[in-house]
């Protein structure tokens, strides 16, 4: 590990324990679930950035989502097994799918693994309207955490969304992390080196949608109720929001970018449906004003001070 | 320094896109240590010869052998495991990426990830043959196109390849950056104790540092010998070469 990425790792940790303790002093529901909100939402949007990494843009995001949420659903409420046991089993059942739904679909590249993406949310969300155990229509409800817990639970879920951001950090920077971009670059040359790279890709969209399926147990203790149309495609479209807005370069920008667009879509929301125009306005905003987000903003701000000093 | 232990074989190797037969029943060799170079006017089947024998293409027909095992129909990663290894005559590096990281990728397709610190190690052994350990921390992209052409030959040497394939990797380089790249492939067969297949389009090149020639035309093989056979060979002088490089 080099100095640079323990400094990062150090500081994203610091970050998250600052959070996590401010969470405890909070006393305000609202305030609190914002707080678990822009959490989840940060590592939804992380999730979809990371399958970035090899080139590829998941719209299936929003189904591993739904899947580590149903999962958590029926581990909790129909075979009434622990907490703790529904949350891992959440982000075990999306990565399994995800190994499938990546190994099948992986072999096609831009906007093909794109549709398809899209159109498995779709099919998945359509599935979970027809099983009546898991409440079809109507969703699922009484999904709580134990109440040992549900007075600390944003906490709880601020630490598990920390944690699973550090891990993606990590992988990124790994080797492994090195071959997802050299994927994304060029992955003829990948491949000519003796690196199998659909099993590369495939484990990539693993890992993403584990941490996806975290996010939707996550989600689904604290909203205690889940239907299939929390888990459409517009909740990928509004990762990809987070992601444009706070800027995809670097593993801070979807945290930003999610940061920002929870807060002002409260303000949105006030409008009464409106935030929906909001995330798409938002999406064709930055595009042409700030194409590499808040971050890439931050970067051309500090290079120009950079330059203004040597000067 | 080349000896005859054959390392790759092609019989009868063939490759037809629908009408046309880009490589046509062609017999080859690449001998343990020797600089073979291929060539041929453009559309000779340069290309396609490099994709068959590195596994990106299938032949229709014919077989493909190394070290005696038949390993037609391999994919590319298979065929890089068994030691043979390519660049590419365009984009044969990853932009975005630093220096380091372009050649680790080689190392990464070597060594297994529980030796990490001979990752790193291989990655420095590569930038000091390729004279690239100065730029180690810069954007592979950013850099001039004779830099880029290095960090690609960087990257399959890092693998420490058997048998080296390079497609035209002195296309776009000035005299001194060709002539220096001439001597790397000779330093990097004498440390590695590899062969190298060049295809390059740069007669003079070829002829000064290829032990062997093989000549291709309209897919097939026109003439296989020593530069000197294949300079007063009249067949190739005819096709390819014109009386300048016959004297």
């Amino acid at each position: 590990m080099d100095k640079r990425e323990q400094q990062s790792l150090a500081k994203g940790t610091i970050a998250v324990l600052v959070v996590a303790a401010l969470s405890l002093v909070i006393k305000d529901g609202y305030t609190s679930n914002l707080i678990i909100w822009m959490a989840i939402a940060a590592l939804i949007a992380s999730s979809l950035r990371f399958v970035l990494l090899i080139g590829e843009l998941n719209f299936a995001t929003a189904a591993f989502v739904g899947l580590g949420a149903y999962g958590a659903g029926v581990v909790l409420t129909i075979l009434e097994w622990p907490f703790v046991i529904a949350l891992v089993f959440s982000g075990i059942v999306a990565a399994l799918i995800g190994f499938l739904f990546g190994y099948v679909t992986l072999k096609v590249k831009g906007p093909f693994f794109l549709l398809i993406g899209f159109a498995f949310t779709e099919v998945v969300r359509l599935i979970y309207t027809k099983i009546d155990i898991i409440g079809s229509n109507s969703g699922m409800v009484g999904i709580f955490p134990p109440d040992l817990l549900a007075p600390y639970y944003p906490t709880f879920a601020i630490l598990v969304v920390g944690i699973m951001l550090l891990m993606l950090y990590k992988i990124e920077n790994s080797h492994l992390g090195k071959t997802f971009k050299g994927i994304r670059d060029n992955d003829q040359v990948v491949l000519a080196v003796g690196i199998n790279v659909h099993m590369i890709k495939v484990l990539c969209l693993t890992i993403s949608a584990f941490a996806s399926g975290i996010a939707g147990g996550l989600m689904a203790f604290v909203n205690n109720v889940i239907s299939p149309g929390d888990f459409s495609f517009l909740l990928s479209t509004f990762a990809l929001a987070y992601l444009k807005v706070g800027g995809e370069d670097k593993p801070i920008g979807p945290i930003l970018g999610a940061i920002l667009l929870v807060a002002l879509s409260t303000v949105a929301l006030s409008f009464g449906g409106g935030d929906h125009i909001f995330f798409g306005i938002a999406i064709v905003l930055t595009v042409l004003l700030m194409p590499k987000g808040i971050v890439g903003l931050y970067d051309k701000w500090r290079q120009h001070r950079k330059g203004e000093r040597a000067a | 320094m080349s000896s005859h232990q054959v390392l790759l074989k092609t019989e009868g190797i063939s490759r037809r896109y629908g009408g046309l037969m880009a490589v046509s029943e062609l017999d080859m060799e690449i001998r343990s240590g020797e600089i073979l170079g291929l060539i041929g006017p453009n559309g000779a089947g340069k290309s396609t010869t490099f994709n068959l024998i590195s596994g990106f293409v299938k032949p229709t027909a014919g077989k493909l052998f190394i070290d005696g095992k038949d390993v037609t129909g391999s994919n590319p990663t298979q065929i890089s495991k068994l030691g043979l290894v390519r660049t590419f005559q365009h984009g044969s590096l990853m932009k975005t990426l630093t220096v380091h990281d372009n050649i680790l990728i080689g190392a990464i397709g070597a060594i297994p990830p529980a030796h990490s610190r001979q990752r790193e190690d291989r990655v420095h052994e590569a930038a000091e043959m390729l004279g690239l350990t100065p730029f180690m921390n810069e954007v592979s992209g950013n850099l001039p196109h004779g830099v880029q052409r290095l960090i690609s030959i960087a990257i399959a040497y890092a693998t420490h390849p058997r048998i080296l394939c390079l497609d035209e990797p002195l296309t776009g380089l000035n005299q001194t950056e060709a002539v220096n790249t001439l001597n790397i492939f000779r330093q990097i067969r004498d440390q590695l104790k590899c062969s190298i297949l060049l295809v390059e389009h740069n007669m003079k090149a070829v002829m000064q540092v290829c032990e062997r020639i093989v000549v291709l035309h309209h897919g097939q093989l026109l003439a296989t010998g020593t530069p000197t056979e294949i300079r007063s060979n009249q067949d190739v002088v005819n096709a390819y070469l014109g009386a300048k490089h016959a004297h």
